[in-house]
């Protein structure tokens, strides 16, 4: 027995040197080396990557890591957002113009209708498809198709995280209305169910195969841009009926400029040139590789010695650099989003002494939060911090959205204050002012010490953040900056999970946050805030806040019999977001976002720090390359040098 | 000089003596199944709890869904039931090897995901593993040979090195020299020829540590009586290194047999993350995050079944080699 051993460890060592010696042979790059060794044990091996294709023409491309999900009705990441929007083809798509301007252009469908106005206030698109649609696998596309898709993305049973991108549509509100059951979860929360999930509900109709009627609430500013949205995408009954349809190349049908013609998973995906869709001949790019990686310095790496030519994310502590290593090919584009601070309006931060109650209570908690945001220098963040060449935010909504006339910046007209845009100066020049308003403020309701300049009773905070280092950074340094006026601010960091888990139950006193928009529109940011919103952090009209009446809004002027003092947020802002959901005349619905805004930045629960930004680096070899304002990436018009 | 026959030389063994077919070590396995059984079991269920009482769960975003979404998530994957009767179902469900659907990547199989994983890891590990036995007992050997020549100190100088630096330094360093400064390797692990550097790393510590494990144990048995006994006898050299000296020195080097692959299985977490290779420990570390519970399960029971089952096989082969070892 014991020979047998000493056999084997022989024949492990024969195995192992022949492995090692091609190991040597073949170190210049080829994956032969770990092949040779396990030869037969490898009878599956995944697909190969078609090298020579991309050696030719392809391009190789890192824009993350594994998406969770690239059925179009199931996708909610920017990432398999470009993955969908490569492989099927909308009624619109999004195409750059020559001066480098974003449009939206018809797609299958022939043109982008103007919507029918009807009695009710409802409006009425219907739209005729292109001839000859072929999906990849050379079957028909019909409006049928498309009436199937909007139904199953916007059906609560298919519990899509975008199905509320549907919400425009007639029906939709009916259709995922909920009610309590009347029993309790496990943890006391009442258990919800819908009323009538029922898709058919949807005011979505195929006429004939090449005609779509659809029905919107009201006029949607916004509409176009949404036909060109992933979740919009058409998808086929017959392929989506196999639930695994969307992991694998041979099921993954779409009518797009692309066919996914492999994925291995957790590493590289790859697409080449559909023949079968109507627009290939302007299509340059053959084949594409989507490279699937979670890690900043690989990606990196990568993009250094040449093989990827597009990256979409940098490690931070190397922005710095790169930027003058690659002043041409770090790029930094504008993103609709806004990176801030949130309070948690229940946490109270006044002096256990302050005596104050109620309405007058909540205003000096208001109006110390606002104070607090004057303290902070959001150009050193910018600039020293974050380096990816944010703009210091003054609102909430971000720049970016624009105002009806889809050209000026909506947050150049917030705040309505002379001499600059937003709630408050956020110019290296104000900082000084701004400080010595706060300090104003802090007196007024903490005690001074004169000498040291600093507030002495005001409670210790903890900043939550979940764990990065450049969260981290910005935690630090507002840190510093409420230390210099005596105020206490301990960082506690959460894995991501736990820290969503704890933001959204209210449980913490501050903490970091952000939110980036999915459509070119200010309500993206704003409806977020209402009562029942799973998204309201701030915990804004729940718990204890939901019977503080501290708000007052006037909406006479703008033709509305609104008109509350001293009410609840549930009895006005929810009421201004369900006005302006409702509002068909487009200017009156903007005044309307605009008096919103100004009512939640007055609860000085959000102190935004800088508008987002999309770093990614693209080698200068590609040209005809865009990313649009959401993110999505396109590569079907490039051409590599 | 009288000497007894050393209790590890040939002549021990002579009288049909096969280990594996005592009744002790077969009673001894069996003991050992079950104690393995009893193990991955006590895993699970640990497993199955902390995860639960972990903050978040999978179905939680940036973008939080409508409350009636999330519970019809809830219902359609059984995560609504009470814990104790999710804990039974999923018991059931595991024993009859079905590891279900994954939370996070919707309409794929959590078994699929493994193998599509285990494939990579496997050829990592394998590979790793094997270099590592094959060039630690060789160098070990040629060192304990060439004692106290140049060959031997430059060993024992880079084995010091290797044993002492963890994975992620190694890994990182070997990255920065070969992919990026010398362009020669790919950084991707998903790339052609990617695996490489991923197995250089993953292979130093447990090489390292072979070859000094084997260079002591040569030595030792270099210095024994049978070995003199040998060469008076005049036996050729070759026969008594690769006869008597190298397969008993061997002895420990098998009882690092399982240590290693432990040391393997869980080094690929962190090898896989800087290498972005597509394993199962890439897998595993992403579904923690992500709180994909069938997917943390799956990879939690595959893990450790391995583990467990690779130091019993490490034990067993242990008595095999060294009769004077007993089971027990």
């Amino acid at each position: 027995m014991r020979k047998l051993v000493a056999w084997a460890l022989c024949a492990a060592m024969v195995l192992g040197l022949a492995a090692c010696g091609d190991s040597a042979a073949n170190g210049g790059g080829s994956g032969s080396a770990a092949d040779a060794a396990t030869g037969a044990g490898a009878e599956e091996e995944a697909p190969a990557i078609d090298e020579s294709l991309i050696a030719k023409d392809g391009i190789n491309v890192c824009i993350a890591s594994e998406p969770d999900n690239i059925d179009p009705a199931l996708n909610s990441s920017v990432d398999g957002a470009t993955l969908v929007l490569h492989t099927f083809a909308g009624l619109a798509k999004w195409e750059q113009k020559e001066d480098g301007s974003f449009e939206i252009a018809p797609d299958c469908a022939e043109e982008l209708v103007e919507g029918k106005e009807n009695e009710d206030g409802t409006v009425t698109y219907t739209y005729t498809l292109r001839d000859g649609l072929k999906w990849s696998d050379g079957q028909p596309v019909t409006a049928g198709d498309f009436e199937f898709s909007w139904k199953r993305a916007a059906d609560p049973a298919t519990a899509s995280d975008y199905g509320y991108m549907f919400d425009q549509i007639a029906g939709y509100d009916k259709m995922t209305e909920e009610k309590e059951t009347g029993e309790k979860d496990e943890e006391g929360n009442p258990v919800m169910e819908y009323v009538n999930p029922d898709p058919e509900l949807l005011a979505v109709k195929a006429i004939d195969d090449r005609t779509l009627e659809v029905t919107t609430k009201q006029k949607v500013s916004y509409w176009d841009e949404l036909m060109a949205f992933p979740t919009y995408m058409p998808v086929r009954k017959d392929i989506v009926s196999n639930e695994g349809w969307a992991t694998d190349p041979s099921t993954y049908i779409g009518n797009g400029p692309y066919v996914m013609t492999a994925w291995q998973h957790n590493s590289v995906i790859t697409m080449v040139k559909n023949k079968n869709y109507h627009d290939a001949d302007k299509v340059t790019m053959p084949a594409i590789n989507f490279y699937l990686s979670d890690d900043a310095n690989n990606m990196l790496t990568n993009f250094e010695n040449g093989d990827w030519k597009l990256i979409d994310e940098v490690p931070t502590n190397e922005i710095a650099s790169l930027k003058n290593e690659y002043p041409d090919e770090f790029v930094v584009t504008g993103q609709l989003g806004t990176y801030y601070i949130g309070w948690n309006v229940n946490e109270d931060i006044l002096p256990k002494d302050s005596g104050l109650e109620g309405k007058e209570a909540e205003e000096a908690r208001a109006e110390i939060r606002k104070a607090i945001a004057l303290l902070f220098d959001r150009n050193y963040i910018v600039d020293e911090i974050a380096q990816g060449g944010q703009t210091p935010a003054s609102s909430f909504v971000s720049s970016g959205l624009t105002e009806a006339d889809g050209m000026t910046d909506f947050s150049s007209k917030a705040g309505h204050n002379d001499g600059y845009a937003g709630y408050y100066d956020v110019s290296q020049d104000a900082l000084e002012n701004n400080y010595a308003a706060a300090i104003e403020i802090l007196k007024k309701y903490y005690e001074f010490d004169e000498a040291t300049q600093q507030v002495k009773n005001f409670p210790t905070l903890t900043y939550l953040y979940n764990t990065s280092e450049a969260h981290k950074a910005i935690g630090e340094y507002l840190q510093s900056a409420l230390a210099s006026v005596g105020i206490n601010m301990n960082l506690e960091n959460q894995e991501w999970n736990t820290f969503l888990n704890t933001r959204k139950a209210g449980n913490y006193s501050i903490a970091r946050n952000g939110w980036l928009c999915d459509y070119n529109d200010p309500i993206s940011m704003l409806d977020m805030w209402i009562t029942s919103s799973g998204n309201n952090d701030c915990q804004l009209g729940k718990g204890a806040h939901k019977d503080v009446r501290a708000y007052s809004i006037d909406l006479t002027d703008l033709g509305y019999d609104t008109k509350v003092t001293d009410g609840t947020w549930a009895e006005t802002y929810d009421v201004i977001i369900n006005d302006i959901k409702s509002c068909t005349d487009t200017n009156i619905r903007y005044q309307l976002m605009h008096r919103a805004e100004d009512l939640l930045m007055s609860t000085g629960a959000i102190c935004p720090l800088y508008y987002y930004t999309d770093l990614y680096m693209l080698d200068d070899s590609v040209k005809g390359f865009f990313s649009t304002p959401l993110g999505f990436k396109y590569f079907m018009y490039c051409t590599v040098d | 000089m009288t000497s007894e026959p050393h209790p590890l030389s040939c002549e021990t063994l002579q009288n049909g003596d096969y280990p594996l077919m005592n009744p002790k070590t077969i009673t001894y396995i069996i003991k050992r199944l079950i104690l393995a059984v009893f193990t991955v079991w006590i895993v699970f269920t640990l497993t199955f709890f902390i995860m639960h009482a972990v903050p978040g769960g999978p179905f939680v975003g940036e973008k939080a869904i409508s409350k009636a979404a999330q519970q019809a998530l809830e219902a359609k994957y059984g995560l609504d039931k009470p814990l104790s009767a999710q804990y039974f179902t999923y018991l059931n469900d595991v024993v009859h090897l079905r590891f279900g659907p994954s939370l996070k990547q919707r309409g794929r199989m959590v078994i699929d995901i493994m193998m599509d994983g285990m494939r990579t890891s496997a050829k990592l590990g394998v590979i790793a593993a094997v270099l590592a036995l094959v060039i630690g007992v060789v160098l070990g050997a040629i060192a304990a040979l060439r004692r106290n020549t140049v060959f031997d100190r430059i060993i024992m100088v880079l084995t010091t090195a290797f044993v002492s630096m963890p994975s992620f330094i190694m890994g990182s360093l070997l990255l920065v020299a070969f992919a990026i400064k010398l362009h020669v390797l790919p950084a991707n692990g998903a790339a052609a020829g990617g695996l490489v550097l991923p197995i250089v790393t993953l292979m130093l510590y447990p090489m390292a540590y072979i070859t000094r494990l084997t260079r002591s144990s040569m030595l030792d048995v270099l210095g024994q009586d049978y070995i003199r006994t040998a060469k008076a006898k005049g036996v050729p050299a070759p026969k008594i290194i690769f006869g008597h000296a190298l397969k008993n020195s061997l002895i420990p080097v098998i009882t690092y047999f399982g240590p290693m692959l432990a040391y393997i299985v869980t080094g690929s977490l962190v090898v896989e993350q800087i290498f972005a290779v597509p394993g199962i420990g890439r897998a595993f570390v992403s579904s923690i995050i992500n709180r994909d519970y069938m997917m943390i399960m799956g990879t939690t029971i595959v893990l450790a079944t391995l583990i467990v089952v690779m130091n019993l096989i490490s034990d067993i082969m242990y008595k095999i080699v060294d009769p004077r070892i007993t089971l027990e």
